[in-house]
């Protein structure tokens, strides 16, 4: 579905709107949007909301082999995907250009800011690494995607633990958590994103823009940062001039913005490890506020199941059970048969020429093999005999030669023989 | 005739209730019966095993290779069998070119959750050199003609297909370290279960056995029952549709016992008359 | 983790883990709906009815479309299977013909995996439909049982407690007769055992429906 555009009069009011200062959701020009942090029961897993705007991480860790070369440092993935749960506009597994940019952004802002030790993730130089991989979902879009997904990335990066390993000559062992506790990533420190949307070709400055006023910016400025006030990359979208003192105002403000954030995702990560170690309850069910009327819980619920067993008992015994009635399969060649005498299907001459001879191959059938019993000689006698008669499929013969066979070899034609069948066999072959 | 004809076009459901009115149905059937089916084992020569089976009109075509690979590393004496199931252009209009759609995608996935299942074939049969070196059956089935019932055709030839193969034996030469292979020696697989499958779709709470694709356009629900030769289920698949009292899958899953033993003994007697040549 | 623990507290008796539901969380889709069943936690986003692609427009009922996202990775064939079943289930309860030409689309993503997956999607997709008001003749609730080498039924599995069993069904059960919508089994199991599966599900589907009528119940109590 296409997106619903915005019209011209809301394009004017929320215009006219920033003009005078003000914002939609009463925010002030520097303010961000509320940030929450919830974090799942498995490691490297959370949920950040920033406003209504929802991403969900997931840190993940597999063994292999480096690239060649780089051969003693781990490899770090990004995946940002934008689920069409989003925002109805995002179509599942296109590769739009807004995504294509959003990965870029991303990957400049963790990977190239060298954040994350890849050394440390080295097992056995030239052979085995770890990769992990950071997947993002966009759950729910109200702008500012980027400012989110970087807050989810560093956060699940700093929460993830990953499984500890040994090398004993050349031998990897993996230790399960319940042998060794998992051990954390190493993180030099943490880059953010933080955005600003420009309007009126630079006049008016927003920090963290929501959906409506990314529709009606004129450019787009992200900066990430991390609390040193270390600028780790910046990008400039949407084709607007910046004057110097604009960026460096900007880089003032994303160096106090970081540093709230920064605080935030401590405090939300030791009280998630507090309450881990203490035994307590944690979890996305821990997080979603009890007092919500749009929320509602039950405490485990035990089910009677005491007089399940008469209840299937009683059922199966009232069924009608299987019929002793079976169709007797009707041999054609050997290697064809049929069973049935519904309709017949209707493509074919194949059934068609056959039909008399199946009639009367059955009629032989019953008379020389009792009712079809399937020993293996008379079964083997009425093929040969019927063979000599009609050749029913010609090329049957052909369809059992293996490619395989060596030369020269006894022209072992059937290939679901057995070694004592191979005298029985001989006639055949020769008789060809 | 063609006034018969033109009521099927412009009101096939009423068109088909009237024949189920009668207990019967456009083709001549009854409720409870099968299409003839027809099985040919050994079609491909290629192939190391190989099947083509007709049900009616709904054709599918089954080559299994095997190959070597190296055994997954959580599993180190385990072998794989990969399942992949291809409705073609060719074998009806409604499928489209391109990448597999999601009927193929459900089918194949189907035929994994059976094999998975059912443990037609141990996985540790496929193993060779514990950790080095494993087989890998690649299944595939290729559905010719569609009309309707495409699980149970499949089922039905993977089956038969599976009974035909023959693996060479495989020695480790010492000095190299190389797989050796004997082709002069060959064993067929040990199969452990034989799934067979019995699909019934749902048209106002009646039961009609082996559809036709017709009668599964204008079906509101289908069912598969997978059994193997003891009675066991293997799979009761039944993708959402109308819904089902316990007591009338009771009916589906007797049906299917019964389609099971028609269904093994077509199978004995194919590979007995196979083995006797 | 911490349900675990408890389940082995409570006995031999089956029983349902706890639930937890928070319906309309997200402010884009028209229905949404979050569903944590144990440490199991699934979000479900429905659009619709919408637009539809002329490509995919029937004419006489409303095209649905089901995405089932994985935590980790693209979806494979895995969770194209699962999104047939998931499909097929809501066509069969959601009143489609009132809205022809149109789109419903259900998008699931995976939050945990901690055990009874599929039933956990079933669930919380309903919660779904029912928060984005689609007319349903039914609603309906997902029941994950699992039997372990004795033959014992373990309602609402736990991961770990999946993978030790013999045989994992999952039926879909509608509201109005308790009937089976949707069924799917992983291992094998005997004719009998099934039938228990099915009887002990459907007196595990009223709690579900209980909790349905409860949640709505607080939805809709200031009124």
């Amino acid at each position: 579905m296409k997106e619903t555009p915005l019209s011209n009069c809301e394009k004017r009011f929320l215009l006219r709107a920033i003009e005078e200062r003000k914002r939609l959701d009463g925010r002030q020009c520097y303010d961000y949007r509320n940030i929450r942090i919830s974090f799942g029961t498995d490691y490297g897993c959370c949920i950040v909301e920033l406003g209504k705007t929802r991403v969900l991480g997931q840190v993940s860790c597999e063994l292999v082999s480096p690239k060649p070369n780089r051969a003693t440092e781990g490899i770090l993935f990004f995946n940002l995907e934008l689920s069409p749960m989003a925002s109805p506009a995002f179509e599942p597994g296109r590769q739009s250009d807004l995504l294509v940019k959003l990965n870029r952004l991303l990957e400049r802002c963790l990977r190239n800011s060298k954040c994350i030790d890849t050394e440390s993730l080295c097992v056995v130089a030239g052979e085995k690494v770890w990769q992990i991989r950071v997947d993002l979902h966009l759950l729910n879009h109200n702008g500012n995607i980027i400012d989110a997904a970087s807050i989810a990335a560093i956060v699940a990066l700093c929460h993830f633990r990953r499984p500890d390993v040994s090398v004993q000559g050349e031998e990897v062992t993996l230790y399960t958590p319940e042998e060794r506790d998992p051990v954390p990533l190493s993180i030099h420190h943490m880059p953010i994103c933080v955005s600003f949307a420009f309007f009126q070709q630079g006049t008016y400055l927003l920090v963290d823009p929501s959906e409506q006023e990314e529709r009606v910016m004129d450019g787009l400025l992200v900066i990430a940062m991390n609390k040193h006030c270390e600028i780790c990359t910046i990008q400039s979208s949407g084709g607007i001039m910046l004057l110097k003192d604009q960026v460096l105002l900007c880089s003032k403000v994303t160096g106090v913005k970081v540093a709230e954030i920064t605080e935030l995702i401590q405090k939300a990560l030791a009280n998630d490890q507090k309450v881990r170690k203490e035994g307590g309850k944690f979890g996305f069910a821990e997080s979603i506020p009890n007092q919500r009327i749009t929320a509602f819980k039950i405490e485990q619920a035990t089910i009677d199941t005491d007089d399940v067993q008469e209840q299937a008992e009683e059922i199966i015994a009232k069924a009608s059970p299987p019929s002793e009635v079976l169709a007797n399969p009707v041999l054609w060649a050997p290697g064809t048969a049929q069973i049935g005498e519904g309709v017949e299907n209707s493509w074919g001459d194949f059934e068609e020429s056959e039909k008399e001879e199946e009639e009367e191959e059955v009629a032989q059938d019953k008379s020389t093999t009792d009712d079809q019993t399937m020993e293996m000689g008379d079964t083997s006698v009425g093929n040969q005999d019927k063979k000599d008669e009609t050749i029913v499929l010609s090329d049957s013969e052909e369809e059992d030669v293996i490619i395989l066979e060596p030369e020269g070899a006894q022209k072992n034609r059937t290939e679901t023989s057995y070694k004592q069948d191979i005298a029985s066999k001989k006639p055949v072959s020769k008789k060809k | 005739m063609a006034a018969a004809g033109g009521f099927r076009t412009v009101e096939p459901l009423e068109y088909y209730r009237r024949f189920l009115k009668e207990n019967c149905r456009p083709d001549g059937r009854e409720l409870g019966e099968f299409r003839t089916t027809t099985v040919n084992v050994g079609s491909i020569t290629t192939a190391d095993g190989s099947a083509l089976v007709k049900l009616g009109n709904t054709t599918v075509i089954c080559g299994i290779k095997a190959e070597f690979a190296v055994p997954p590393v959580d599993s180190s004496n385990k072998g794989y069998i990969v399942p992949n199931v291809d409705l073609p252009l060719l074998c009806s209009s409604r499928f489209r070119p391109g990448p597999p759609g999601e009927e193929a995608q459900a089918a194949s996935q189907f035929m994994a959750d059976v094999i998975e299942n059912s443990q037609v074939v141990m996985k540790e049969d496929l193993c060779i050199v514990d950790g080095k070196l494993a087989w890998v059956l690649y299944c595939d089935m290729i559905c010719l003609d569609y009309d309707g019932n495409l699980l149970d055709a499949c089922m039905c030839a993977f089956l038969a297909a599976l009974k035909n193969v023959q693996l060479p034996a495989v020695s480790i030469n010492e000095e190299t370290g190389l797989a050796e292979v004997n082709l002069k020696e060959k064993t067929p697989l040990t199969i452990r279960k034989e799934p067979v499958a019995a699909s019934f779709i749902l048209f106002d709470s009646l039961l009609i056995v082996d559809p036709t694709a017709e009668e599964e356009d204008l079906a509101t629900g289908t069912v598969t029952i997978v059994t193997d030769e003891e009675g066991k289920l293997c799979a009761v698949h039944k993708p959402g549709g109308s819904t089902l009292t316990g007591a009338k899958l009771q009916d589906c899953i007797s049906r299917a016992v019964t389609r099971h033993k028609e269904v093994k003994k077509l199978l004995d007697k194919l590979i007995k008359s196979k083995k006797a040549k | 983790m911490e349900t675990e623990q408890k389940r082995f507290d409570s006995g031999d008796l089956p029983a349902l883990r706890r639930i937890l539901c928070e319906q309309g969380l997200l402010s884009r889709p028209d229905g949404s709906a979050s569903w944590i069943q144990g440490d199991t936690s699934v979000l479900v986003g429905i659009y619709g009815p919408t637009e539809v692609k002329v490509s995919k427009e029937i004419y006489d009922k409303a095209t649905f479309e089901v995405l089932l996202k994985p935590k980790i990775g693209l979806p494979g064939v895995y969770e194209r299977s699962r999104e047939q079943m998931i499909k097929k289930t809501c066509e069969a309860v959601v009143l489609g013909t009132l809205h022809p030409r149109s789109s419903i689309t259900i998008v699931i993503q995976v939050v945990t995996d901690a055990g009874s997956l599929l039933s956990s999607c079933l669930n919380a997709t309903c919660m779904g439909l029912v928060d984005a008001g689609l007319p349903m003749n039914s609603l309906f609730c997902g029941v994950t049982c699992a039997l372990d080498a004795d033959g014992n039924i373990t309602l609402d599995p736990a991961m770990k407690q999946e993978k030790e069993a013999r045989a994992v069904l999952t039926f879909a059960i509608d509201s109005a007769e308790k009937k089976i919508l949707m069924s799917n089994t992983k291992g094998s199991c005997s004719v009998e055992e099934l039938q228990q599966c099915i009887a002990a599900s459907q007196r595990a589907a009223d709690t579900i429906f209980q909790f349905y009528r409860d949640s709505a119940h607080r939805k809709y109590s200031k009124w």
